[in-house]
């Protein structure tokens, strides 16, 4: 169903089907209304981190569990437009398994549990990425057994419950370098021996490194560089080459990391025939940036303060980080925001904000949408998603 | 007979360019002829291997760069009826360096072996394309973006201006001073006239930035940062300007679609392709 949805899609129009990051409650909404609006297809793709079940607690976005997510998605998206994605899903790819050093069993446990929440609320894609292993860097045909148990389990408790899902297979995230012609060959092949054997679907979308890599607020991987990477692919072989081997195996090729490219790189995307390509931080920052400016334009330079404070304690900046950055307090407070717009101390700031603005006419949140709605349309224009500039 | 005649670019580092010449005449001198031009260079500061020095009022000033460097080069083993002696021509900048073995052996035995190869670069270890050689160690580009490339005479003979050549336009466009995109001109050229562009991993050469980003002041040309930026603007505008292209990505396109037209043409090849 799902597939054939995107099949259509395709069709229709050459075009890029983006994937967002449900970054907060401004950006789904700001999704949902876009895609409402343009009667365009748009993913939302929710990590463990942003959006889990209520066994762990929902995840950082607003608090959300899954189930509460994709039911606030399913009643406002008249036009179901929207679809519901899991990203990185897999074992310690949320923060529980790895603080309470959970065993491979344990995480594997913990990852059905996260996906069959996943099925249950009707998520429609699952991308299964088994690459992250606390206890280090582990074998190619390792990984690809964790894939298939975790695929199998998935398909058969969705055919059990009547549900209709489609999967994302990849690894390899933002590790900053390409991963060959031969390892995806390898890869795609090794899947489809197992699926046929199995009688289970071949996934819908393959994540596939193309030279797209976040650090702070920019992407310094190899497609927006015109210069050579250091012991990367020219980007002018690695994507021309993988998408001729998804091709071949009739998959639809999906690129992560996609932040921050130039409108150039963007417009590209659908002429070189990249089917779909995920985009998060720079939605959450330019939320942050949004909402630091209209502090400071009206007078509340106090609360500006305060919430950089908030959010440059908050260390989450960290991860996004280059060597010896020159980052100021600020600008790590800015990549950082997102992560922190729904704990307490922020909701009280926002609600004190909130409060301040509407006696200047100010509707804080319509606001705040606008900007990341702008920020959202750069790709949905670039990517055809629609014709109108 | 050396069947190549190498042509290492020098501007103000006799040393450098000395130590390479050396080099290749130690490990490379059955196969190659060395000449040494001087771009520009400061007539104390020529290789004591000078064989021309390019020194009119503009080459002095600017240089010549690559393009217009090999352009000159070629031209003046062309008009001193050198030519016909060569099969081939290695064309490199003076902070190419190499590993104490022969390079030009194994890249002439390349070229005996394959006979559409029109351009032969050797691989660096610092490129990614490394890993596409791993199981064999020569396959067929599109793209190539390096400064010691083998060409072919028969095939430089199927581009090369004849009526009105000068050093803008032997080969390379020299109106595109810096050369952004020169290479995948020359390797359109190549495929368009049903001749492949490779890599090979049988030999390997690097390129020491080291010169540009330290010596910048004494080979008289702009700093590291500010030559990249001209090398991508000027490059950019060359490019709308000759082709009416917009972005790296429409040349990359008009590249690849000869190189994937060459294998409909060239079937038993397929091998080579990436």
């Amino acid at each position: 169903m799902i597939k054939k949805k995107i099949n259509n899609y395709f069709s229709k129009r050459n075009c890029t089907l983006l994937g967002v990051g449900p970054m907060s409650v401004n950006c789904v909404d700001s999704v949902i209304e876009l895609a409402n609006e343009y009667n365009a297809p748009i993913i939302l793709i929710a990590s463990r981190r942003q959006i889990e079940s209520e066994q762990f607690n929902g995840g950082y976005v607003n608090n959300w569990t899954t189930s509460q997510f994709a039911n606030y998605v399913r009643n406002k998206d008249k036009g179901k437009n929207i679809i519901l994605a899991r990203d990185h899903g897999g074992p310690w790819q949320n923060n529980n398994e790895i603080e309470q050093k959970m065993s491979l069993d344990q995480a594997m446990k913990s990852a059905k549990n996260s996906f069959k929440s996943d099925i249950d609320a009707g998520f429609n894609v699952l991308h299964i990425d088994p690459s992250i292993d606390i206890n280090g860097s582990v074998p190619k045909n390792k990984l690809i057994d964790r894939l298939f148990e975790l695929y199998e389990y998935c398909w058969d408790y969705a055919k059990k419950s009547n549900k209709e899902i489609a999967f994302e297979v990849g690894t390899e995230e933002q590790s900053g370098s390409t991963n060959t012609p031969d390892d995806l060959n390898e890869t795609l092949y090794l899947i489809e021996k197992f699926c046929k054997k199995n009688k289970i679907p071949f996934p819908t979308f393959v994540v596939i490194q193309t030279g797209t890599k976040v650090m702070e607020t920019r992407n310094i991987g190899s497609f927006d560089s015109p210069l050579r990477v250091e012991n990367e692919i020219a980007a002018e072989i690695q994507v021309p080459k993988m998408i001729e081997i998804c091709k071949n195996f009739n998959v639809l090729m999906k690129e992560h990391n996609t932040d921050y490219l130039s409108d150039d790189s963007l417009m590209w995307h659908p002429r070189l025939g990249i089917h779909a390509a995920n985009v998060a931080p720079e939605f959450g920052v330019a939320e942050t940036v949004a909402f630091l400016q209209i502090l400071e334009n009206n007078n509340l330079c106090s609360l500006a303060l305060k919430f950089i404070e908030l959010s440059y304690n908050s260390k989450k900046w960290h991860k996004w980080m280059l060597p010896n950055s020159k980052a100021s307090v600020r600008e790590k407070a800015i990549i950082s925001g997102h992560y922190i717009f729904s704990t307490p101390e922020c909701v009280e700031l926002k609600k004190e904000a909130s409060l301040n603005l509407k006696k200047n006419g100010i509707d804080l949140d319509a606001r705040l949408c606008e900007q990341i709605k702008k920020s959202i349309f750069r790709y949905m224009y670039n990517f055809r998603l629609t014709e109108i500039a | 007979m050396k069947s190549i005649a190498t042509i290492i670019l020098n501007r103000n580092l006799p040393e450098v360019t000395d130590k390479l010449y050396e080099h290749l005449a130690k490990y490379d001198g059955a196969e190659t002829d060395i000449y040494v031009l001087e771009a520009g260079s400061d007539k104390d500061k020529l290789s004591k291997y000078c064989t021309w020095h390019a020194n009119s009022d503009e080459i002095i000033n600017q240089g010549l760069r690559y393009s217009r460097g090999m352009n000159y080069a070629l031209l003046q083993l062309y008009k001193e009826k050198k030519w016909k002696q060569y099969e081939g021509f290695f064309l490199i900048t003076n902070d190419t360096e190499f590993s104490n073995s022969k390079t030009l052996k194994p890249l002439v035995e390349i070229l005996q072996e394959h006979k559409k190869i029109g351009i032969l670069s050797p691989c660096s270890s610092r490129w990614g394309e490394k890993l596409l050689l791993q199981k064999e160690d020569t396959k067929y580009f599109w793209f190539i973006h390096n400064n010691a490339l083998l060409l072919r005479r028969a095939f430089i003979e199927s581009i090369m201006e004849t009526e009105k050549a000068d050093y803008l336009n032997f080969i390379f466009d020299g109106t595109n001073f810096r050369g952004y995109f020169s290479e995948s001109e020359l390797i359109a050229k190549a495929y368009s006239n049903n001749w492949a562009a490779a890599i090979t991993s049988k030999v390997f050469a690097e390129e020491n930035e080291s010169y540009l980003l330290k010596k910048a002041d004494l080979i008289k040309t702009e700093s590291y940062d500010e030559n990249i930026r001209l090398y991508l603007q000027e490059g950019l505008v060359w490019l709308k300007r000759k082709y009416g292209f917009n972005s790296r990505w429409s040349m990359q396109q008009y590249v690849k679609s000869f190189y994937d037209n060459f294998f409909n043409y060239n079937p038993e090849l397929k091998k080579y392709k990436i």
